[in-house]
């Protein structure tokens, strides 16, 4: 192995990394806040980039018709609820957050698709479509078991990733995508070629996390959700709802992997499941954080997403067991020297 | 025996067992086949998760070491299935020491990540080594032969595969119904707790987890056999997941939930599978979305699975009685010399801050001391210093002349010391009886094996026997077996005690036992605490309440700012300056 | 018109002689991977049955299709369902080589035919004495890699290189191009493995592209197969590329865009049967089947073909079969493989001559070698 490989090698690393710590942060952000593991975090990131795709072809009914079921079913439950507590004065404002809102998502979705506006506002579409599933997901599938255990919370996620992933398959098909490049440029940094989309990648995961950072510690929200990951009852009593604590997390968090979903889609090809693997990355990146740390979870992703460069090259039949086995090491470091207070939660 | 409504329950659930190869139509006995394999996987993790506490995603890749296992002796070497699943066995003990041993130590997160992590590299693995037939898989594995009758029909080898399921569950049920039992159900949220009863927590959870390993590999040697095929793709970390989904959704709390859990998904996904084509038409694949739906809604009305669901249904079976037992032989307490405890220039730090400054003090046998202190005085960590919850930073703690400083809980408790806890540490749905006799811990010999095997039946009904004993002597007996949980905080940290008596102590250690009780309560604890010392029983009592420990104590020990300000009987206390100037202040 | 065109290719294929008898109806049993990996190789195989007609030689027919979900487990099952409950005359599938192993075992135990489609050589090995009751409709990896093989050492192509998936397809291949390159007299100097869904192939890539190979064979199928393609041209490899056919779909030229251009792959004759002279018999069963199919579906995959050949295959059986038993009975499906074991059929692939010793039937007539230009596939001469 030569420098200029070595460079390659590291470039490929840390721009895969750079995704990983996107999606660590919003790992990190949702168990803080919620307790729950994000298992489908990876199926919003596939279906941002697959959206995107296929925009491009001016075809937007899966991720149409996704809205549109969620808010039909989350206006159900909100009327639900309405009469159980006989309680009907804030309904027409919930239901037109809860259904209205989606449902207008999907038809200027629907009506867009096929105008083939500029990249630019495809873009932006399909962030805000993506954006849209996650508080609609925390609503249906989470909020009403809000304070079971971690374990339930988790396996609950499982279901919710088979969920989306049947319907990932069926709205976008089994062969993959890929979104054209924003850039094609590419600089030469002392004999190392660097391509202008890696660049891009990172500096908008870079940019992305400060925008995160600002929001937690200078606005009134962010310093809502430290305070409820902090402590939950606390923040109760301080008259942050849970409910609304986990909404906004589960909006900031698909809004980071939407994009995630559109930063990868010019570097690879993404297909309904290719989610799993890339949100299980970012796990391991969020737990060498302790799933607490940001910069932590951001340093874990970088270390994960170089180890897995180097060993494609090395090894590349025994790269999942490199990744892997040396991430034991790392997570038992970590286990020793970090405090822990109680066992469960 | 009286027949119960449950033992009835059983029965026919034998029954059914039985005659379903004889009446059941060929592919629901295919099917039940796959369920019994499958439960007896989840039942390693109803263990290992539901009852442990310690969540693994990497249970499929135990089943498929020993479904590799035996693939590859018996095709590579001519070996029998049944030597096969020995070396099956005896590697996946090997293997699961191994890595128990590493990812065992790690708590909270990241102890799952540690299991994907080598749930991912066993898969790859297999798919890697070219003699174990890479991706592509190997083929010709023999039938499973009993005596010359080879179990290749599904019929025959259902009574292998449910009579390996039924001596499962019937061994684990066994196993969590006696002394490894508790300790391992006492793993989960009260680790702290159950080293203070002589439990090496770390080395039984590398024992539940090479259990739960072993249950696996028994069957993934099922499985290998019934399917005479091997390749990776049925333990691959998705395959792990599902184990774990089969737990919660049946209930990780019971074995029975292991069964529930194996059938309900199997038997849905089948249904799903034949149902959503008749009623959407043939146009996509909705069963797994459906599938994902359902379990979501499933486990939204009922977060403890299935399994508690029919357990409310089916009528309950009165607890064992208290049977009359040979006593518990007392514990062995050796040679001793000089005072029963002695803390000698004991010091703690915490970075910069002094906890803990240079204490000393000692108490003979028979006393009652009272540690007191205003808050933040150094109390509890000079409680955390003797029970060995937190190690010195120098100075010597001795205890009937030999030195414990700095010794691991269980170690102390092995010495008899017996303590309780401030905020109570019970295990809420265990019955009084059961938590008092993990007290007894120490004083039983029976490990998971003879557990399993119900052969630790005598010693069983003697560890009860002292447990009712004790519970008695604080004067329970009316709760024996009500639940922990649904007791009164006054009654619960009476359960305390008799817990910490059950094991037979030397020294009681007691920390804070009077917080928030009422006081009524107050009176009958100073009462029991009497006359435990009128049986001859010393105690260290930690209290903030001064007014229940004047009463009680034999002599205190006021520190205040982490040092000793004053040492003496409780008049004497009183009048000191100091201590009213520490514990009023300026007022 | 299509409608019509339908029909005259379905009777081409499905005679329409013997005159009806009332017997039970025959059911056919498929296994394939709609779900999984490999689900776009499956879901033009279910496409495929959706089109097939419910009668064969005046016989009612029930194609029972189950999802397998690329598990192996899963494929055993379906296999032993369609067998107990189904009571199937035949077994077609499954999808892949591992499932197709998976279910032998449940076919030869209950005597029943069963047609793979899946490459592996393995699954009809006639070595091994189950296979007596299995075929394969799909070319063996070793045929195609021949056919690769015999270009590259035409063009003078003396080391190549072999990135491949880290399964049972890029397995398969990587074993037949050693054995083919090594006849050919060429070196393999590198060989990679990537998963599926790898975001990045980076590292495999640059290894490759050090040890300076001629060509390159890229072992994968479908869209995947374009992620290592993408890599090599973004590091500005020269050489030859070859891909396998398991990437011969419309998403794969959609997905590699220009960077496909030039690459070389061998493939069933059928993705490019407008291409085939007219004396090609192939050409016209082809060209029946993927009227129909795009048609309904879309754009054409070589996979439906072998869904379709199989279907062919026991569409020809049946007649045999039905001269010597009534269907659901064991003798039905004996007869039902012999008449598979003496078929000589023309379909989308190639032409299926089956003996007792080659259960897949296809010779060189089932391999054309294509060129990618332009995002079109363009038959080689």
């Amino acid at each position: 192995m030569d420098f200029s490989i070595a460079a390659l090698l590291a470039q490929d690393g840390i721009t895969n990394g750079a995704v990983y710590a996107l999606l660590a942060l919003s790992l990190v952000l949702v168990f803080a806040v919620t307790r729950v593991i994000w298992v489908p975090s990876g199926e919003f990131v596939a279906f941002s980039t697959l959206t995107l795709a296929g925009l491009q072809l001016g075809k937007a009914s899966g991720i149409a018709g996704l809205l549109v079921a969620m808010a039909v079913v989350a206006g159900l439950l909100e009327v639900l609820s309405a009469f159980r507590q006989r309680e009907w004065k804030r309904l027409p404002l919930r239901l037109a957050a809860w259904t209205g809102a989606p449902l207008a998502i999907a038809g200027v979705l629907k009506w867009a698709a096929p105008l083939a506006p500029p990249f630019v506002v495809q873009i932006l579409l399909t962030l805000v479509a993506v954006t849209a599933l996650g508080p609609l997901s925390y609503r249906i599938v989470y909020q009403p078991i809000a304070e079971a255990s971690v374990l339930v919370l988790l396996i609950v996620s499982v279901a919710l990733h088979f969920a989306m992933l049947g319907l990932g398959l069926w709205y976008f098909g089994a062969e993959g995508s890929r979104t054209p490049p924003f850039t094609s440029a590419t600089f030469d940094w002392g004999g190392v070629l660097v391509s202008g989309q890696s660049l891009l990648v990172v500096a908008t995961s870079v940019a992305l996390i400060f925008v995160l950072a600002l929001f937690f510690n200078r606005t009134l929200y962010g310093r809502a959700l430290r305070a409820t990951a902090v402590n939950r009852v606390g923040a109760r009593l301080a008259g942050i709802s849970p409910a609304f604590a986990g909404m906004l997390t589960f909006t900031l968090a698909a809004l980071v992997c939407a994009f995630c979903g559109v930063l990868i889609g010019p570097i690879t090809t993404v297909y309904y499941d290719s989610g799993f693997l890339v949100s299980l990355k970012g796990f391991v990146g969020a737990i060498i954080g302790g799933l607490s740390s940001y910069p932590l979870a951001a340093a874990g992703s970088l270390l994960v997403g170089l180890l897995e460069s180097f060993s494609s090259f090395w090894a590349s039949a025994f790269k999942e067991v490199i990744v892997f086995t040396l991430i034991i090491p790392v997570l038992l470091w970590r286990s020793l020297t970090s405090q822990h207070h109680d066992d469960d939660e | 025996m009286r027949l119960t409504w449950s033992a009835a329950a059983v029965v026919v659930f034998l029954a059914l067992v039985a005659g379903a190869p004889m009446f059941a139509p060929p592919f629901w006995v295919t099917l039940g086949n796959y369920i019994g394999l499958y439960s007896i996987a989840a039942l390693g993790l109803v263990l290992l998760t539901g009852v442990a506490g310690q969540t693994s995603f990497g249970q499929a890749a135990f089943v498929g070491l020993g479904a590799y296992a035996s693939a590859w002796l018996t095709t590579s070497y001519g070996s029998s299935p049944w030597v096969a699943l020995a070396a099956g066995l005896a590697f996946t003990a090997l293997v699961a020491l191994a890595l128990g041993f590493i990812t065992l130590r790690m708590r909270g997160h990241y102890l799952p990540l540690a299991t994907i992590a080598w749930g991912i590299s066993l898969y790859f693995l297999f798919g890697n080594l070219e003699f174990l037939g890479g991706h592509t898989g190997m083929t010709g594995i023999p039938a499973i032969a009993i005596g010359g009758l080879e179990l290749k029909s599904e019929r025959s080898i259902w009574y292998l595969i449910w009579g390996t399921t039924l001596a499962s569950l019937w061994a684990t049920n066994n196993l969590l119904d006696s002394r490894p039992g508790r300790a391992i159900r006492s793993l989960r949220g009260g680790y702290e707790m159950a080293e203070a009863f002589g439990v090496d927590g770390a080395r039984l959870k590398i024992v539940v987890f090479i259990y739960a390993a072993l249950l696996a590999a028994v069957s993934g040697w099922l499985y290998v056999h019934l399917q005479r095929f091997v390749n990776p793709t049925p333990f691959s970390i998705i395959a792990g997941i599902e184990y774990l989904f089969m737990a919660v959704v049946g209930g990780a709390g019971s074995v029975w939930g292991a069964v529930v859990g194996a059938a309900l998904i199997t038997v849905l996904k089948q249904v799903l599978q034949d149902v959503l084509p008749q009623l959407l038409g043939r146009t996509g694949n909705f069963e797994m979305v459906v599938f994902g739906v359902l379990l979501i809604v499933l486990l939204q009305r009922a977060r403890d699975g299935v399994w508690p669901w029919i357990e409310r249904l089916l009528p309950k079976a009165p607890p064992a009685p208290v049977r009359d037992a040979a006593p518990l032989a007392p514990r062995d307490r050796g040679a001793a010399s000089g005072p029963l405890l002695e803390v000698n220039a004991a010091r703690k730090t915490f970075g910069g801050l002094v906890a803990v400054n240079d204490l000393s003090f000692r108490i003979e046998a028979g006393e009652i001391v009272g540690l007191i202190g205003p808050n933040g005085a150094g109390k509890s960590t000079t409680f955390a210093l003797i029970s060995g919850a937190l190690a010195l930073t120098s100075g010597d703690i001795r205890f009937r002349g030999a030195s414990i400083g700095s010794r691991p809980p269980h170690e102390i408790a092995r010495r008899g010391i017996g303590r309780t806890f401030q905020h109570v540490k019970l295990i809420p749905a265990m019955s009084v009886l059961d938590n008092v006799a993990l007290g007894a811990y120490l004083r039983g010999r029976a490990g998971v094996g003879r557990a399993a095997l119900r052969l630790d039946r005598q010693e069983e009904a003697s560890t009860r026997a002292e447990a009712a004993r004790q519970i008695a002597r604080c004067g329970l007996d009316a709760h024996t077996f009500d639940a922990a949980g649904s007791l009164a905080l006054g009654q619960q940290r009476i359960v305390e005690i008799a817990r910490a008596l059950a094991s037979d102590p030397t020294l009681l250690l007691l920390d804070e036992p009077a917080a928030g009780l009422r006081y009524l309560e107050k009176r009958s604890l100073a009462t029991l605490l009497r006359t435990l010392k009128g049986e001859g029983m010393t105690i260290l009592l930690v209290e903030h309440d001064m007014d229940f420990v004047m009463g009680l104590a034999d002599r205190l020990v006021v520190m205040d700012f982490g040092e000793k300000l004053a040492e003496g009987l409780p008049a004497e206390i009183q009048r000191n300056p100091a201590v009213r100037e520490a514990y009023l202040g300026g007022v | 018109m299509a409608p019509r065109k339908l029909a005259t290719a379905l009777a081409a294929t499905f005679t329409l002689t013997v005159a009806p008898v009332a017997l039970a109806d025959i059911n056919v049993g498929v296994t394939l991977s709609a779900t999984g990996p490999a689900a776009s190789l499956g879901i033009p195989e279910k496409n495929t049955i959706e089109l097939l007609p419910t009668t064969i030689a005046g016989q009612k027919i029930n194609w029972i299709v189950l999802d397998d979900a690329s598990d192996t487990t899963k494929a055993v099952q379906n296999a032993k369902k369609l067998i107990s409950e189904d009571k199937v005359d035949v077994l077609v599938g499954s999808t892949t080589t591992p499932n197709s192993l998976a279910m032998i075992d449940a076919a030869v135990e209950s005597e029943t035919p069963m047609i793979s489609m899946a490459a592996g050589a393995k699954i009809v090995d006639p070595a091994n004495p189950k296979t007596r009751w299995i075929f394969k409709t799909p070319q063996s990896d070793a045929l195609m890699a021949d056919a690769i093989a015999v270009n590259m050492k035409a063009s003078g192509v003396k080391t190549v290189g072999y990135i491949g998936f880290a399964d049972a397809y890029g397995e398969g291949w990587l074993a037949e191009l050693k054995r083919s390159a090594q006849t050919a007299g060429i070196k393999v100097v590198a060989e990679e493995k990537y998963n599926r869904a790898d975001t990045s192939v980076t590292g495999q890539v640059l290894k490759l592209v050090a040890a300076k190979p001629d060509a390159i064979l890229i072992g994968a199928s479908g869209t995947p197969g374009a992620t290592p393609q993408k890599e090599l041209a973004a590091r500005g490899y020269k050489g030859k590329i070859y891909q396998t056919h398991g990437v011969a779909n419309p998403d794969f030229l959609r997905v590699v865009g220009a960077d496909g251009n030039g690459t070389l792959l061998p493939v069933g004759p059928m993705l490019v049967w407008e291409q085939l002279p007219d004396s090609n018999p192939i050409k016209k069963v082809a060209a029946g089947y993927i009227t129909a199919y795009e048609k309904k579906f879309g754009p054409r995959s070589t996979f439906g073909g072998h869904a379709y050949d199989a279907t062919m295959l026991v569409a020809a059986a049946i007649p045999e079969a039905l001269k010597k038993a009534q269907p659901g009975t064991k003798a039905f499906r004996a007869a039902l493989r012999d008449a598979l074991e003496k078929a000589d059929v023309v379909a989308t692939h190639g032409v299926f001559v089956m003996t007792p010793h080659d259960h897949n039937g296809l010779d060189n007539r089932a391999r054309v070698m294509v060129k990618i230009e332009n995002g079109k596939w363009v038959l080689l001469k």
